[in-house]
């Protein structure tokens, strides 16, 4: 039989709730009477009698109270500290609304850079073999060159190389797991039960995609769909576009009229991917089509990625890799190449012909320093304000002082305050970085995830975080404060000692550094993305329409017809085909040239395929020898443009050297013709690379250029599509102004510019109000010595000079603190770009200036009420 | 005669437990006692708190003593009433009585 006693658990329910005072008496009556009623009731009906008789002792009264009745703790000195802090806070309106203010949008902007600089860190990460994933990066030299043994700096490389040399790694190193393999994007038209679109980025890829990269896989089975011909698998957005809801797996595409592709699978590629592909057709399709370009070496047009085992070292496959070549690679074109971790794909790769855009790392540390500088000033103002205030507060210390408060509790209120303080200010920034949070996605145009902010370990870490920034803000003024000697403070003498104005000084200077050098950042970072915009390209794109028609077979043998049919229209100057245009993709390929030396040199140049009026419509110079004309019928075949760095790149200074040289390209044979001026046909952020224009055969070719006379271009652009459509019913009108396809290569600077702006300017709006909680504060200290000089006659300019020129000596000092620094910062910054604006000193005038007017206008507010009032008032209450 | 403060009725009751069990009025023995003369079932907790807003009152004290087993060893709070304590109780029934007076005589219908 189990021992008769009263349940444990509500004795000690009771012992918890209950004051210490009354717990013995009660407690013994309780199981006295237990005892009593297990007796004559019996035990359950004592046992129930217990536990009611417990609840029903939970009352006022007999619960003890909060503080508990013995002090054993500080519970109640920090809730009276608290009391005291929300007090302070709420009788200071404007130096609290001034404090969170600042705290909080310098805390949510802050954020909401770490959540944009995360994002970019993020990229890739989300496979699961990111640590052992890398690619090849492959150099194609000329002919004769032995690069075998050589290491070349990763610029010298391409992404994008050739197909054989996937397998033969695969057999040379048996480290490596698995391979994938992707063609570069193609326009594809693609056609679903009568609905027609071009697709820009349809790739060819290896049925291994899946054991590479870890996509999302929606539905179909990812190990088989790659595997057979003709089957394609799309992009969620893809899927959507031509099903809807509906499951596309087992449905077939009509793709470019010709073949039906079925679709085997619904992936989707993670927003922080460095490349994005909207579908995906076999590999064997290809490889069907054309088997020959997957045992040529010198044939360039596929991304190579591959994962090694979990025990392999890249640096000893890269050591073997003389020994590849010499294995597999037989041609005497100098070739090599080199692997790359994807973890640089994103940010740290310079190698050519990247998959995808690449982030700037230049970006993400001015980013960083921004939003260091955001916080910075955040905590400047609140450092500031306090301190000023702290004054004020004298007396409340005093008196606590004398009462026999001890320094340490005087401490930890004045820090207690300032983590309340801090505290609202995180709560008021988490609101905003939810509100800001979109808007940034709109600017930065990418999917920006900031789950991982509420997630415990970070609330803790932002609790800690909180804690340590008001400490931090707080632990100076609360050190003068507690310092305070009652005596003096009480007897009066106290009111104009000077203490802290040094530190207060020094960081207003700071501020006022921090603020000049984000508007010189502004400036040079708005002047950069001006010099890209409007820099000479050295071809006039706008009113250039172009219409792609993704090299359709059947439009193709229309060419000569629709060209006609587009110059009839009274609006058109010109027309011109070809295989692409500035702005876009183009190929590169071996070209032979006759070197000054009568030697024939053999380089990789990119091309260009155009015909006789590509030059004129694009408005290009010819600056030595002859565009191409139906004049001279052998054009087609036997004559070749280059561009000045193309001349250059083969030895010749003087561009008219080059004219009338022998060269030979992909089966041609001739001369060189003519030098077309160097045009920037890529982007700013890289210098011109060489180029050779040549004929393009009818079916080499994509697109129309169609240069327009007329301004009315949206009316033209209707008649040209209704005239589109007489002449090529079956391929949809898909064009676009060059110079907007053009710019869209600047997207990422523009949108980098916004951005930078945005938080420069938030900024800025801080770092005023931290400047106006000070003149505040300023001009109150000084009420008395205004009213005196207003007395003694000094006018209104007079009395706001006077309260100005603190600030502007400290300005001076900052001035000088600031030029040199930003332009160091800016002068990093400004590296990453092939052409760069100079900075120029009006940016540091423009930036000093703005920032004297923002603070003096800031200061006035105040200041010159001040001047305004009534010297009477002040001067009476002694 | 001016009173400010003023028993409920269980406030009353209770004090006079105190008064009846004199040296023997603690928690238990008054849960008790208001079974036995009145059959009333009342909660130990009542009685207690009770009992603490009649000693604020002043018109109990206590003090600690008789420890037993079954109590496992705690001490037992004992009251007693002061004087405060039965003049109030005295002037209740005096006023009580006084406003019986009052009443016409009580006729009982089956006598």
């Amino acid at each position: 039989m189990s021992e008769i006693k009263p349940p444990r658990l509500f004795t000690s329910f009771f012992r918890w709730y209950c004051k210490e005072s009354l717990q013995e008496s009660i407690l013994g009556d309780l199981q006295e009477a237990f005892y009593e009623e297990a007796e004559v009731k019996g035990l359950l009906k004592a046992r129930w009698k217990y536990i009611w008789t417990i609840l029903r002792f939970f009352r006022p009264g007999i619960v003890r109270s909060l503080e508990g009745t013995q002090k054993l703790n500080n519970y109640g000195m920090i809730k009276n500290n608290i009391k005291i802090g929300m007090r302070s806070i709420l009788r200071n309106k404007v130096f609290s609304i001034l404090n969170v203010t600042g705290l909080s949008v310098g805390l949510a902007s802050c954020l909401l850079i770490l959540i944009y600089v995360k994002n970019e860190l993020s990229y890739d990460t989300y496979n699961i073999n990111y640590d052992r994933t890398y690619r090849v990066i492959q150099h194609f030299g000329g002919r004769g060159a032995d690069l075998k043994n050589e290491v070349l700096p990763t610029s010298e490389y391409q992404v994008w190389g050739n197909a054989p040399v996937a397998p033969a790694l695969q057999e040379f190193y048996p480290e490596i797991e698995s391979v994938f393999r992707f063609t570069h994007g193609f326009n594809w038209l693609v056609e679903y039960k009568g609905d027609r679109y071009q697709e820009k980025n349809v790739v060819f890829g290896d049925s291994t995609f899946y054991k590479v990269f870890s996509w999302d896989w929606i539905s179909g089975n990812a190990e088989t769909a790659l595997v057979r011909p003709f089957t394609i698998i799309l992009s969620k957005k893809l899927a959507e576009k031509y099903f809807g809801n509906e499951n596309p797996v087992g449905e077939s595409l009509l793709m470019d009229g010709e073949d039906l592709y079925e679709v085997t699978g619904v992936y989707d590629i993670p927003s922080n991917s460095h490349f994005r592909v909207d579908a995906i057709m076999s590999m064997s399709t290809f490889k069907g089509f054309r088997p020959q370009i997957f045992e040529n070496w010198g044939y360039v047009d596929f991304y190579t990625y591959f994962t090694l085992n979990g025990q392999a070292d890249i640096y000893d496959l890269s050591q073997k890799i003389p020994d590849f070549l010499d294995t597999y690679y037989k041609s005497d074109y100098g070739y090599t190449l080199r692997f790359e971790a994807l973890k640089d794909a994103y940010l740290n790769s310079d190698a050519g012909r990247q998959p995808g855009p690449v982030g700037s790392k230049s970006n993400i540390y001015l980013f960083i320093s921004v939003a260091i500088f955001i916080l910075l000033i955040a905590c400047i103002n609140f450092i500031n304000i306090s301190t000023a205030r702290s004054i004020d507060r004298a007396k409340e210390v005093a008196v606590r002082k004398t009462l026999g408060s001890l320094r340490s509790p005087l401490i930890s209120q004045f820090l207690i305050e300032s983590v309340l303080i801090t505290f609202f200010a995180t709560v008021i920034a988490v609101l905003l970085v939810l509100f800001g949070h979109s808007y940034l996605e709109i600017l930065t145009g990418k999917q920006l995830i900031i789950d991982w902010l509420l997630s415990p370990i970070n609330l803790l870490i932002g609790g800690l975080l909180v804690l340590v920034l008001g400490v931090l803000a707080g632990i100076y003024p609360a050190f003068i404060l507690s310092n305070y000697r009652p005596i003096q403070v009480l007897r009066g003498s106290f009111k104009n000692s000077s203490k802290g104005i040094w530190l207060r000084k020094s960081l207003v200077v700071l501020q006022f550094a921090l603020s000049i050098m984000l508007l010189a950042g502004t400036a040079i970072v708005y002047q950069q993305l001006e010099y890209i915009r409007d820099y000479d390209k050295g071809f006039e794109s706008e009113q250039v329409l172009v219409i792609d028609y993704g090299g359709d077979a059947k439009v193709k043998q229309n060419l000569q017809f629709i060209k006609s049919e587009l110059m009839k229209h009274n609006a058109v100057e010109s027309v011109s085909l070809s295989r692409a245009t500035p702005g876009d993709f183009f190929p590169n390929a071996g070209t032979t040239i006759e070197a000054p030396t009568g030697e024939m040199v053999n380089k990789v140049p990119y091309i260009y395929e155009i015909d006789e009026d590509f030059v004129p419509t694009y408005n290009m110079n010819i600056i030595a020898g002859r565009n191409f004309s139906k004049d001279f019928p052998s054009d087609t075949t036997t004559a070749l443009l280059v561009n000045e760095s193309a001349a250059r790149f083969y030895g010749y200074s003087n561009p008219e050297d080059i004219v009338g040289k022998n060269f030979s390209q992909w089966g041609r044979e001739g001369k060189v013709i003519g030098v077309v001026e160097d045009f920037n046909y890529v982007s700013l952020h890289n210098e011109v690379e060489p180029l050779t224009l040549r004929y393009s055969i009818w079916w080499a070719t994509e697109k129309f250029s169609v240069r327009l006379k007329s301004r009315d271009l949206g009316g033209v652009l209707t008649e040209l599509e209704a005239l589109w459509k007489d002449a090529v019913p079956y391929y949809p009108f898909n064009s676009y102004f060059n110079d907007i396809s053009f710019n869209d290569q600047y997207e990422a600077d523009e949108r980098f510019g916004m951005i930078f702006y945005s938080f420069s300017i938030l900024a800025i709006f801080v770092a005023c109000l931290g400047l106006f909680g000070l003149t505040i504060y300023t001009s109150n200290q000084r009420a008395k010595e205004i009213g005196i000089r207003k007395v003694l006659g000094a006018s209104v300019q007079r009395i706001v000079s006077i309260l100005s020129l603190d600030f502007i000596k400290l300005f001076g000092i900052a001035l000088l603190l600031a030029i040199p620094l930003s332009y160091w910062i800016m002068s990093n910054w400004l590296g990453s770009f092939a052409y760069q604006t100079s900075i120029s000193w009006q940016v540091f005038v423009f930036a000093a200036i703005i920032t004297l007017v923002v603070s003096l206008l800031t200061m006035s507010f105040k200041t010159v009420s001040a001047a305004m009032s009534n010297p009477t008032k002040i001067l009476k209450d002694e | 005669m001016s009173r400010t403060t003023y028993l409920g009725e269980f406030e009353e009751l209770i004090l006079t437990m105190v008064l009846i069990l004199d040296d023997d009025a603690y928690g238990n023995t008054i849960v008790n006692g208001i079974k036995e003369h009145q059959n009333r079932e009342v909660n130990l907790s009542s009685v207690h708190i009770t009992l603490y807003r009649l000693e604020d009152k002043g018109y109990l004290e206590s003090h600690y003593g008789g420890a037993t087993n079954v109590r496992g060893g705690r001490k037992k709070r004992y009251f007693k009433i002061t004087n405060a304590g039965k003049a109030m109780l005295q002037e209740m029934k005096d006023a009580r009585n006084k406003l019986w007076k009052l009443t016409p005589q009580l006729k009982f219908s089956h006598v």
